[in-house]
Formats: C-alpha cells, structure tokens, sequence
C-alpha cells in the first residue's frame, strides 16, 4: 500500500513548490487586471503559463485577451481552458460571449456536445481525476482479494471476493476515462482562425481556387499539415487548405 | 366723479331709512401677479368693505414702482335682506423700470377714529425681454398705412427648438379715436403659444415718433412662443378691423389693416442628446426632497422632484426615477406654478412621486440626474440632486397584508460583461504533464497486484507447511543436525578433541530426539534400534549406535577408535542416509 501513496506524495510535492514560485505573479496579474491594466496582467499570465499551466490560467489570459478587443486569441485561451475543465460554467459563458463578435456562422454538426452529464463524467478541471481514481479503485480492489484469501470460506469471503470484483471492474473503467481524458487533452486537432480574413483554397499552394472564406475566430478542425498549410474542415463538413500562420491549434 | 357721487349715494341710502347694521370691516390690498417683467403691468386693488361713512382710504406707497394707470375708485352698495353692505375699491396698474425686488407699502385707511392698514406685498421684477419692432419693420409698416397700422415683433429671430420666443403686438395709430372691430389672430403653426395677461388694452402714455410722425401705441398683445420643431417658422400678418373716428352721427369710416408677417429660424437641439434629457429648454434648477429615509417596509415614501426656473416647463415629462425593483412606485402627481409674463414663461413644475419599498435594507439610490438645454451656451447642462438613501426597517408584516404584492418580474439584463478571472489557487500543473501513463502510475497500478501475489503464495506455502507440523520439525531436525555437526566440524579443524566428540555426541542425539520427537534422555541404543531398525536391514541402526557409544567413549576415555574425520564423515552421512530413507 505505501508502494502506490509514495509516487502521488511526489507528485503533490513537486506541484506544492510550483505553485509557491508563481504565486507572487499570479498575484501581481489579478491586481493589475482589478485596476483594468489587462495588457500587463496578459504579461504577467503568460510568463506563468510557459511552465505551469491549468483551466482557470487559461480562462484568465482568455479573459485578458477578451478584454483587450482580441476574439480570436480570447477563443484560442477560452476552448483551451474548456478542454481541460470540460463543462466549466463560466468558461463556456464567456466563450459564448466571444463567440458573439464572430463573423462566420459555421452550422455545427449535431451530436457536437453531448451535454453536461457527459462532461462531468469526464471529470471537471482535473485531467487526472480518473488515472487517481483508477490507482485506488486498483489498491482496493486488491486490498478486498487480500482480505477475501485471508477470511474462513462463507457468506463474509464471497462478499468480500464480489466487492473485490467490483472494484476491479471500477479500475478497468476509470483506467479507459483516463486514458481518454489524456487523449482529448492531448488532442490538436481542432484550431482557431488567427488572422482577420483567410481564403481556403482547394489546393495547398497559392493561386489555388477560393474554396471559401473564414474570418478570425472561426473554430476549424485540421486534417493535416503540409509545408505549413492547413487542410481544414469546418463544422459544416467543408474541406479546404488554409495558408500558413492563419490558424492557431487549441 | 365717483369721488362726488360716492358719499351722495350713501347719504340717499341713509335717508331710505334702514338701519345700518355693523359688520365686520376689512381693508385688503392685493395683486393678481407678484412676478412680473420689467414692461409689464400688475393691478393692485385696495379694498374696504363695510367701512362707515366717513371712512377714507390713502395710497400707499409703491416703493419703487411707477404707475401707469390709475387710481380708479369704485363704490358698491348691497341690501340683502335688509342687511346693508358696503365697499370701496382702488385700483392701480403698476410697472416697473428695473428689475429687482420690490415692496409695496401699506395703504391707510382712517375708519371712525381709528386707522386700519393693509399687508404689505412683495413684488418680484425679472428682465423682461426687449420687444420693440425695429426700425425696419416699422417703417414698412408705416408705408402700407401711414396713419394706423400694426407690428408683429419677435424678441429673437434665431432660436433653438423649445427656447422661448415673446411676440408682441403693437398698434401705432394717428386718429383721435377708434373702435375697434373684429380681428384675425394669426395662425401659429408650430409653436405652442401661452398668453401674457396685459389688462386692458390702453394706450401708452407717451407718443413715439416714426419718421417725424408721432403716433398713439398701445401694446394689443404679447404671447410666448415655444417653436416644436426646427426650420424656419412663419407667423403670418394679423388682420385688424377698425372704425376710424365715429362720433354720435356715424359710425366711423371702416379701415382693414395688416401687420407684418414675422420669421423665425428655428434650430435643432444638438444630436448628443443625454440619455437623462427631460425636454427642457432654458435654465432650471432642481429640487429633490424626500420627507423620510428612514422608513419601515411598506410604508410610503413621498418623493419630491421640483424644477425651477425660466424654461418651458409645461413641456417637462414626468422624469423617471430609477428605483430598485424593490420599490414599487406609482405615477407621479404633478403641481404647476407657472407664471408667464413679459418675461417669458417661468415658475416651477413639481413631480410628487409615491414609493413603497417592499424589502428592509440600506438603499443607495445613488444621485437623480437630469439634463436640460441651455440655449445661451448651446450646450445640454446636468442637473445633480444630492446622493439619496434610503433606510428602509422591517415592515410591520401585518401591514403588508393589507397592501398588494409586489408584481413579479423577470431579472432584466442591462448589459454584458465577460465573468470575471478565477482568483486565488490556479490549480497549476506543469503543462503537458500527466499522472496517467507515468512510471509512478504505471507503478502504483502495479503495486497492489504483486503485492496481492506475494501475499497469495506467501500464504499458500504457510498453509502448506502448517498442513503437517511433524514435517516442519523433521526439516528444523536436519537444520540442527547440520549446525550440530558444524561445531563439530569446527572443533576438529581445531584439533580440540574433546569438543568434538561432545559435538558430535550431541549432534547425533538431539538429530535423533528431533527427528522422532522425543527427549534427549530418550535416546539410547534400544530406542534408536526401535525405530532405525527397519532401515537397511538395522545397518543403519548399529551404525548409529556405534557412533553414539565411540562418542561417548572418547568424552570421557583418551582413546579413539578411528581418526576424527572418519567419524565426521560418518555421521554426516549417516543422517544424510537416514533423510534420504526417511523421506523416500
């Protein structure tokens, strides 16, 4: 049982002394975004995030970007801060805001969002939630065998033997979540349009045939990359290539 | 005249025989305006009634003011029901030249032996707005009909839509006498007009001179204008109908005049008009009171909003008041006191507001704010009252019983903000670092389950071996022979030849009393016969025990019948044969 504490004691250490090392920016970065000086407080948050990263980080410098008149980096930071914190209230309420100034509407393709059981299934902010879900549904599991071997053979050893089952189904379940929420998270694939007006064309070179046009802010899905172009496909299921710099992946 | 005929009618209603009966007298002096501009004219009546005979009324003093008409005497006489009633009235019409305060003094009056006197009355004169035609309009006038004709005058020909404008209608005439007859008032599109009482119309005391000819000028009529909407604006001519000198032959010559017609330009209020704008055009003051702010819940609030000053204030709206949807408010009660004079139109207009607040709490209305335009600036101005609030107690809840729920209303949004950045612990983790897939995940998944199989077969051997404790001892046995046979191996490398043989002895006996479970004292020759016996045909037995007594023997006796690692080497093959026998 030590065995499989120590590792996560690591772990929080090492995570207790990031936090103290940017615990003075963060808080230089809340204050100069109280007083409305957003290009600093971006500054500050962005020096934060080449190391350190969260959902709620992500949300503030979309927040700054937000408020700086930028909508398609203000996305850019609102669906990354999503992706790690599926279903996050107010994370989708601002992004729906930002969404607002968006030019294009793309007609998304039904089935999109599955809705906000399935999100917090996922597990809230913590991609890690399921791997240490699935470290102690394994521990127990193993624990209730242990105990199962150990007892004189009746009602008590079945008992213990079925919730030890049980268990280890948990672990296989919560072993598939995390590996699924480390995929999602590690997903990108989707990206947003940075520049104010990008022509798709049909062939990844210029002078190719106008296929369509996005404008900033519009959420693409990339297919693939060569020399620098995008193949984009939008929510629409349109297909085209994009030029280089004029997309950014979540 | 009135002064002659006045005691001669008294004297005849005395001689009539009644009794006069007394009553009550009073002496009153009063005006039908304190607020005027300088230009116009107030009347101011002093009045005895049932005075006795004899009584007599002295003038005041105007203290400032000039007359312009006046004094008129009037005397009446009532008998009603034999009651007999009486009263003298002075009438003056007063003006004043410059604008500013001004008291009217008492009036005296000497009633039997004593005097009586009156209150004095304040009087306030504002700038009045100059009216004249001008020398032009004047002299085209004068060119239609040299003899009678009439003027249209505007105080001002450029105006901001609502501003106000004093129009005044003059009559220059050169005959003795004239009737007058019926007239056109010209149409007033686009302005909303409010008359300026004048009293009646009289001709002004000093003839004017227009082109060397002098005439008689009596002002006909004045009116506030207020243009509704911007552009150029007309006032079309008058049309005047008069008789020219009729006497008690004829009837006069008939003569049709026409004024001129008057322009104004009017301009539109700037486009940056405030969101708290009230419509009003001219310069105001407000006036905010409240009669309480500390009330209980449900009880009435009354809420005074009061704008002064000289605007067009028939024209102001009921402003709103921006209360919490936890007051409920009605709408508002609206007194005027609104004079217009030569001044224009001035005075105040009052919104008396209802609010019930339905919720205890502390109540920062915050200031009401309202804007106005001011034409001398061209500029929308912001009038401010001071900051309100209100401290609302717990309500008496048998009192709300009785009064209406507060209508329910959906939360309405005002405006959109983005929600505000996620404060404190971030929550950070090094980025792109994940605990699942790790080698410390890796390994806590695979911790429990090879320590559940090390416990598994940990506890299988244990079971295996608790299964049969004679085993256990028979294989502790061996492991002690072994040791035994060690200290024996160690005293012979040593060449102490007593230490061996006590090795030795002990080593085979404790093997045997181990192996078999028996005491130490237990073993002897018969013993180790009974049970090595069936081995080897009792080979292995008479070995044994040949042994045991060679050990024996060379303890206590200094002879040996074989070198010492002979008898080592047997022993230790003796027991190895003896396990191997056994177990097979």
């Amino acid at each position: 049982m030590k065995r499989s504490v120590l590792p996560l004691a690591l772990l929080a250490m090492a995570a207790t002394a990031a936090r103290a090392d940017h615990t003075a920016l963060l808080r230089s970065a809340e204050e100069a975004y109280g007083k409305g000086e957003y290009r600093q407080a971006l500054t500050l948050y962005d020096s934060v995030n080449t190391s350190h990263t969260s959902a709620a980080l992500l949300f503030n410098i979309g927040n700054c970007w937000s408020k700086l008149d930028d909508t398609p980096h203000a996305i850019l930071y609102y669906e990354r801060a999503l992706r790690l914190a599926p279903g996050a209230e107010d994370i989708q309420a601002n992004l729906d805001q930002a969404r607002t100034k968006v030019v294009d509407r793309v007609n998304e393709l039904p089935g999109m969002t599955l809705g906000t059981l399935w999100d917090r299934l996922r597990g809230g902010t913590d991609v890690d939630q399921w791997a240490r879900r699935s470290l102690w549904a394994c521990l127990a599991a193993f624990v209730l065998a242990g105990i199962a071997v150990s007892v004189r053979a009746g009602a008590l050893k079945r008992v213990l033997f079925g919730l030890g089952a049980l268990a280890f189904a948990a672990t296989l379940v919560s072993v598939a979540l995390a590996a699924y929420r480390v995929g999602e998270v590690e997903d990108r694939s989707e990206a947003i349009i940075m520049v104010p007006k990008v022509d798709v064309l049909g062939e990844p070179r210029r002078g190719a045939t106008t296929l369509f046009v996005l404008h900033q802010g519009t959420k693409v899905t990339v297919l693939q990359e060569r020399n620098g172009w995008y193949e984009v496909k939008l929510g629409s299921g349109s297909v085209g290539w994009s030029a280089p710099a004029s997309l950014e992946r979540i | 005249m009135n002064r002659i005929l006045a005691p001669l009618l008294m004297c005849i209603a005395l001689l009539g025989g009644t009794a006069v009966h007394a009553q009550e007298i009073t002496f009153k002096a009063s005006a039908d305006r304190t607020e005027i501009a300088t230009g116009d004219a107030l009347k101011l009546t002093v009045s005895l009634v049932n005075a006795p005979m004899g009584s007599a009324i002295g003038n005041p003093a105007f203290g400032g003011l000039v007359v312009v008409q006046g004094p008129f005497d009037s005397n009446s006489f009532s008998n009603i029901n034999g009651r007999m009633g009486s009263s003298v009235t002075r009438t003056w019409y007063l003006t004043a030249m410059q604008p500013g305060d001004y008291t009217i003094g008492s009036a005296m009056a000497r009633v039997g032996g004593g005097m009586i006197q009156t209150e004095p009355i304040k009087v306030h004169v504002t700038k009045g707005q100059t009216t004249g035609p001008n020398s032009a309009q004047l002299e085209q006038a004068q060119k239609a009909d040299p003899n009678l004709f009439c003027t249209i005058s505007l105080s001002k020909s450029k105006v901001y839509v609502g501003e106000q404008i004093l129009s005044t209608y003059t009559l220059y005439s050169r005959y003795n006498s004239l009737q007058p007859g019926d007239y056109d008032l010209p149409k007033l599109d686009g302005f909303w007009a409010e008359e300026i009482e004048l009293g009646e119309t009289s001709w002004e005391k000093v003839p004017q001179t227009v082109n060397g000819i002098r005439y008689n000028v009596a002002v006909l009529k004045k009116q506030v204008l207020i243009p509704q909407h911007g552009g150029k604006l007309r006032i079309e001519p008058m049309t005047l109908n008069y008789r020219v000198n009729p006497s008690f032959f004829s009837s006069g010559t008939p003569v049709r005049i026409k004024s001129n017609a008057a322009e104004v330009t009017v301009m539109d209020l700037p486009e940056n008009k405030p969101a708290d704008y009230i419509g009003a055009v001219g310069d105001l003051h407000l006036e905010v009171k409240t009669a309480a702010t500390t009330v209980k819940a449900n009880e009435a609030i009354d809420l005074t909003v009061r704008f002064s000053g000289r605007a067009n204030l028939r024209l102001i709206d009921a402003p709103k008041l921006a209360f919490p949807s936890d007051f409920e408010s009605y709408d508002p009660k609206m007194t005027d006191k609104i004079t217009v004079n030569g001044g224009g139109m001035s005075g105040s207009r009052e919104f008396q507001y209802l609010v019930i607040p339905r919720h205890e709490g502390d109540y920062d209305i915050g200031t009401l704010t309202y804007s106005y335009f001011d034409p001398a600036s061209g500029q929308y101005k912001q009038l401010r009252s001071e900051p309100l609030t209100f401290h609302i107690q717990k309500g008496d809840p048998n009192a709300s019983a009785t009064i209406s729920r507060p209508s329910r209303t959906d939360v309405q949004e005002l405006g959109k903000d983005i929600r505000f950045i996620r404060t404190g612990d971030l929550a950070l983790e090094p980025s792109g670092h994940h605990l699942f897939g790790s080698w410390p995940y890796v390994l806590g998944l695979l911790a429990p389950v090879g320590a559940f199989i090390a416990f598994f077969s940990w506890r299988r051997r244990r079971a295996r071996l608790l299964a049969d404790t004679h085993g256990l001892r028979r294989r502790g046995a061996d492991k002690v022979a072994r040791q035994r046979l060690k200290a024996a191996e160690e005293a012979l490398t040593k060449n102490d030849r007593t230490a061996f043989y006590d090795a030795l002895g002990k080593a085979l006996e404790g093997y045997f009393a181990d192996k078999f479970d028996l005491g130490v004292a237990e073993v002897n020759a018969a013993m180790v016969t009974a049970k090595l016996g069936h081995l080897d045909d009792g080979a292995v037995a008479r070995a044994y025990n040949a042994l045991l007594s060679d050990a024996e023997m060379a303890r206590f006796a200094p002879f040996e019948n074989r070198p010492r690692q002979a008898s080592y080497d047997e022993a230790a093959a003796l027991i190895r044969r003896i396990e191997d026998q056994l177990r097979a």
